[in-house]
Parts: structure tokens; sequence; C-alpha cells
């Protein structure tokens, strides 16, 4: 049986060799031929392991390498990288590393180096793109006007401060509710008033006033939008400043006791002053009043409390009246 | 006073694009109500607060915004941060159950920093403040409060003749 | 998380189902394993850079993979962000199966979210395109920002690796 078979697979090659001969007679090709029946073929019953071990090549396309490498030295940056974006190895001509590693160990390299990415970068926004940038937007821009230089100058003529705020957030939104707040300050020496306004004034605004600083501040948050809660403070504002003038009829039954100050015209320290400098003064003639300064150093002697000056000053008006020398 | 008053309005700076559209009507001649420039707005104080949680992050826009400020020729103020940063801590049990005595904390940090520009007019701020806030990097809150200069209302000048 | 449930209209029903049932994940419990890894025997187990420092040394060895200001002093929304951000990252890593080398960040800026990943080099460009095509098309749709990927590619899973324990 086998011997058979080896001569059937003698002959054939034979067979084989004379197709391949006229074939090259055909094609007139100078190739050389492939001898490959000089090896026996090994009859192998478990054929299924041979076959697996045969890997299917993964085919790849060809990466390219990065493109740093072909960035000239004296190339445009702020045109390589216009923008905010994640850092990318093979755009940046760096050789950066990043990572904490143990003591001897290189820093990971900046391929593949997540740490890199996390961080926000402003590699768009190096210095000659900020000047570019600026020098761009610059048209847009005004000078401050002359004549205003310092605060006292500004303040001359715009009294009034509105301070309102923006909020910039990573969010979908960009409305805060933080953002309707609208506050309005103003010097309240800058409005005119008589005694009696200013009083009922500060006593409308109450504790809106800041006594030390002389400052007005109105704060408004009720209104959903800032234009209203400014147009809500100005309201306020003129609302009280009109107010404050208004007197009522109530007002004039103001007595001695409501005083929230003692002063000199209206008591009985006048009366008994003119008492006593118009003493045995014939009918008809004129009146003598106490001086201005007797009536400050009462006035001062009453609202401030007694202490060493006080006293002393309102000993030397007493003598100065009463001509003791 | 009133004269210099009057000269203050001359003096004062037209809104950038008002400015031109008034110029252009005037050249073209084609409407004859040319329209009046609206006067700028004044701010003497622009402060900003950035809050992040990375304080290098905020030192390098510090520097950022505080570079483009001097290329525009704003005046810049006090740039400064406070030394900590706000820790918010929740303490909780480090087991499911029992163990009072071992307590794992968790905190967010909050980092702050501050930047102050004065002497802005109404086109130079929203010019820098939208830059700025355009080039905002991730993960940094910014809140702009801008102190504007105004003047006293005609109605309140003087006080009220009839009440 | 309205756009949640109108994608998946049964799930909301079976995580009602879910919560009645005894799975428990609280902070407490997670804590302590969370972000921590055993050393093997043999010594290969693969770790990143970001796996092999522990949660506790965020800001000062590795930074954060989520920048956005939802978590600062009086911030607006920081559940929902956090929520989102979960998300994201649950629909990064499905959609590029088995691909993703590193953990997913998300940088939010304005009201754009820009994601950042490692991606292994597996498939052709060509795919690789449709699918960033695809997750910024359908991730805009449902946070309604736009989001932009931008991705680094990695030759082998080996490139990432930072030790083995």
């Amino acid at each position: 049986m086998s011997a058979g078979l080896t001569r059937l697979w003698e002959r054939l090659p034979l067979k084989k060799h004379a197709a391949q001969s006229r074939i090259r007679v055909f094609s007139n090709q100078d190739q050389p031929e492939i001898e490959d029946d000089e090896e026996f073929r090994v009859l192998s019953l478990r054929t299924v392991k041979q076959q697996f071990q045969r890997r299917q090549q993964v085919r790849r396309d060809p990466i390219t390498p990065p493109r740093t490498t072909r960035m000239a030295v004296d190339q445009d940056w702020t045109a390589v990288w216009p923008g905010p974006r994640s850092f990318h190895p093979a755009s940046v001509p760096l050789p950066l590393r990043q990572g904490f590693t143990e003591r001897g160990a290189a820093a990971p390299s900046k391929f593949a180096n997540a740490e890199l990415m996390k961080i926000p970068n402003f590699l768009h926004l190096t210095p000659p793109a900020i000047r570019q940038q600026c020098e761009a937007i610059k048209r847009f821009c005004t000078p401050w006007p002359k004549g205003l230089e310092t605060e006292a100058k500004w303040q001359r003529h715009f009294p009034i401060e509105v301070t309102t705020t923006d909020y910039c957030q990573s969010l979908p939104t960009i409305r805060n509710p933080e953002a309707r707040k609208v506050t309005v300050s103003l010097k309240l020496s800058d409005l005119r008033f008589d005694s009696h306004s200013r009083d009922k004034f500060l006593r409308l605004v109450g504790d809106r006033y800041n006594k030390e600083t002389d400052i007005l501040t109105i704060v408004t948050d009720r209104c959903p939008q800032k234009k209203q809660n400014y147009d809500y403070a100005l309201y306020l504002l003129t609302a009280c400043y009109h107010e404050s003038f208004v007197t009522e009829p109530w007002e004039e039954t103001k007595s001695e006791a409501d005083m929230e100050e003692y002063l000199f015209e209206r008591n009985q320290s006048k009366i008994s002053a003119e008492g006593i400098l118009n003493w045995n003064a014939k009918e008809g003639a004129p009146k003598e009043s106490p001086s201005k300064s007797y009536a400050n150093s009462v006035e001062q002697l009453i609202n401030e409390g007694e202490n060493e000056y006080n006293l002393g000053k309102y000993k030397e008006e007493v003598k100065k009246m009463l001509n003791i020398v | 006073m009133l004269k210099v008053l009057k000269t203050l309005r001359w003096a004062q700076p037209v809104r950038a694009l008002s400015a031109v559209t008034a110029t252009s009507g005037t050249q073209a001649h084609v409407s004859p109500t040319t329209p009046v420039p609206e006067p700028d707005k004044l701010y003497s104080k622009l402060e900003i607060e950035m809050r992040g949680i990375d304080p290098a992050v905020l030192k390098s826009y510090t520097w950022f915004a505080t570079t483009a400020a001097e290329h525009l020729g704003i005046e810049k103020g006090k740039c400064w941060s406070p030394r900590k940063a706000h820790h918010e801590r929740m303490t909780l049990l480090k087991s499911v159950h029992i163990y009072k005595k071992h307590r794992v904390q968790y905190e967010v940090r909050t980092h702050f920093r501050y930047m102050n520009f004065h002497k802005l007019t109404g086109s130079t701020l929203d010019t820098f403040l939208e830059y700025i806030e355009r080039n905002l990097p991730e993960g940094v809150a910014l809140q702009a409060s801008r102190t504007e200069l105004q003047q006293v209302p005609e109605h309140l000048r003087q006080p009220p003749e009839q009440v | 998380m309205n756009f949640l449930k109108k994608l998946v209209p049964q799930a909301a029903a079976e995580v009602q189902q879910l919560s009645r049932s005894s799975i428990h994940t609280s902070v407490v419990c997670c804590r302590v394993q969370s972000g921590r890894y055993r050393i093997t025997t043999k010594r290969n187990r693969a770790l990143t850079y970001e796996m092999a420092n522990p949660p506790h040394f965020i800001g000062h060895r590795k930074s954060w993979n989520s920048w956005n200001t939802s978590t600062l002093k009086d911030a607006l929304r920081p559940s929902q962000t956090a929520i989102e951000d979960v998300f994201i990252r649950k629909f990064v890593t499905g959609t590029w199966h088995a691909l993703v080398c590193s953990e997913i960040i998300i940088k939010r800026q304005h009201n754009t979210i820009r994601i950042a990943a490692l991606i292994r080099q597996a498939i052709t460009p060509r795919k690789m395109y449709f699918l960033i095509g695809y997750t910024e098309e359908l991730l805009s749709y449902w946070m309604q920002c736009p989001v932009t990927l931008e991705l680094q590619t990695v030759g082998d899973k080996k490139d990432v690796v930072f030790k083995y324990i």
C-alpha cells in the first residue's frame, strides 16, 4: 500500500515540471524554480493545533510621527495653539514631565500622561499672544477723562456710586440669582437739607446711614432683575428725600420731652438768663439777650455732659455775662 | 464751577460704537438727525474675585489679567489672596456601624484671589472684562463687581419747592 | 436628570425597585477600599499613574478628574453637575468600548464641556472619527451645551502603565 503511494508521489512532480516549463515558454520569463518537492510531507493526524498557531496579523495603519518633529524653531506659536485646549504631546515641542515618583526615578514623560491633560494650561495665553490680542482690542478702549484724576475731583461731580456684581461660572446657565443686588451709596453732604428735613431723613433711612463716614448706603435685592433693583434704589432715595421736606401737622406737637437734643432757644434757661440781664429794666427799653457764646456753652454742657472743659467754659461765660471779674 | 462742568462733559469720552455711527452719519449726510452720542459711563473701581480649587491656576490667571491690563493701559490696584483656603469639612465614621473614636474627614478647599482695577471708562471696562472672562480657565469662578460713578439726578439737586 | 428618564423610561421603574432591595453603597462603606489596589503575589497587576496614587493624594500628587465650579463655595447646582459627570463617564467608556486607557477628564468652561481621555489605537481612524462625532453629537444633545472631545491615542495598553504591584 505504502509502496504504491510513494510511486504515485514520485510520478507527480514530473507532470508538474512539464506544466511549468510549458508556461515558461509562453511567458518567456527567467524565474527560479521553486523546488518544494524535495521535502517530505509530514502526515499529521492532529492538524487542529497547527491551524491555530498561525495567528492573524493585525493590519495597522501607519501612525504619523508627532507634529513636533516637523516644527520650525521660529514658528508662530499663536497659530499652533490658538485657543484653550487640553494638552497634547504631539503639538507641544517642550520636553515636559509631570508626576511624582520615588527618589531617583524620572517623572513620567509627556506622552500618554493623563496628569498633563488634566491641569488647565495657558499655552494659548503666552506673552506674545496677549500682546497681539490686546493690540487688536485696544481700539475699543477709551482713556479716562482729564480733570478727574483723583477721588476728591471725581466725587465733586459724580457723588453717587452704584455697585453691581457679575458672575461668570462654568454652568449651562448664565443666570446667577446673586447678580440682582444693587448697592447705591452717596455722601449725605451732597444733598441739600434744612435742619428739620435732615433730621427726618435720617429717621427715615435708619441704619443705612453711617454716622462716622457720613455715607448713606442703600442695598436693594427685592426685584428679580438688576435694572429693576437699581430703579427701586433710586426711587427709595427720591421718595425719602421728598418726604423729609413734608411737615406733618402732628410734628408741631413735639414737646420738650420728645426733643433728641437740648436747644438753648426753646428752653427755660434762656428765659431765666434774659430775666437776669433785663433786671430792673424800664418798660419799652430794648431787651438784652444772652450772648451767643453763652448759649453755646450751655448747649454743650447739657448735650455732651459735664466734664472739666465744659464746666470751666460755662463758668467763664457766666462770669462774663454777669460782669464778675 | 459751571464752566468746569461744561468742559468736563466735553472731555467725557463717548462710547466707541455710538461715536462711530455719529461720525459716519455726519459724513454721509444721509440721516438729517444725527444721533446724539451717548455719554460713556465711568467706573472708579473694578474688583474681581476668583475662586478655584488649584491656587497655581489662579496665580497664572492673575498674571494673565494683569498683563492684559498693562497692555490696555488700565490702572492696576491691589492684587492679593488670603493666605488660607476655605475648607468645607465633613466628618464621618470610618467604619460602617460602631467605633466612634475612629473618624475620617473629607474636605473641599476653595482658594480665593482678588484683583483691583481703577479708573475705567465704560467701553474699556466692557472690553477688558469680556477679554479676561473669555479666557477664564476651567474650574475657576469669577465674580466682578464694578463701581459706577453717577451724577446726582436733577430732581435731587434742589430741595422740592412745594411739598 | 430628566434626560436620563427620557433616555431609559423602563430603567426609572427598575431603579425604584432596586432602591428597596438591600444594596447599600454609602460613603462610609466604600471609603477604606475605594481607589486602593492590593498587591498581587505575582506582582503583575498593572497600575496607571492615577491608580498608583490613592485618593488622599488628590491635589498633591495627582489632580482632579472633573474641573468645574460647582464644588466651590456658594456655587450653584453641585449635585446636577456630579450626576452629569457620572453619566458622561459611563457613556464614553461604553461608546469607546475597551478603548479608554485612562480616567475620563471632564472640564467645564463657561457652558462648554471638554472631555479628554487616552484612547488605544485599536480601531481604524475612520471608525475613531465616527465615534468622536457620535459622542459629541449625542452628548451635546443631552447636556444642551457644546461638547468637545480632546483625545490622545496610545499605541498599546502598556504605554500608560506606571508600575506593577
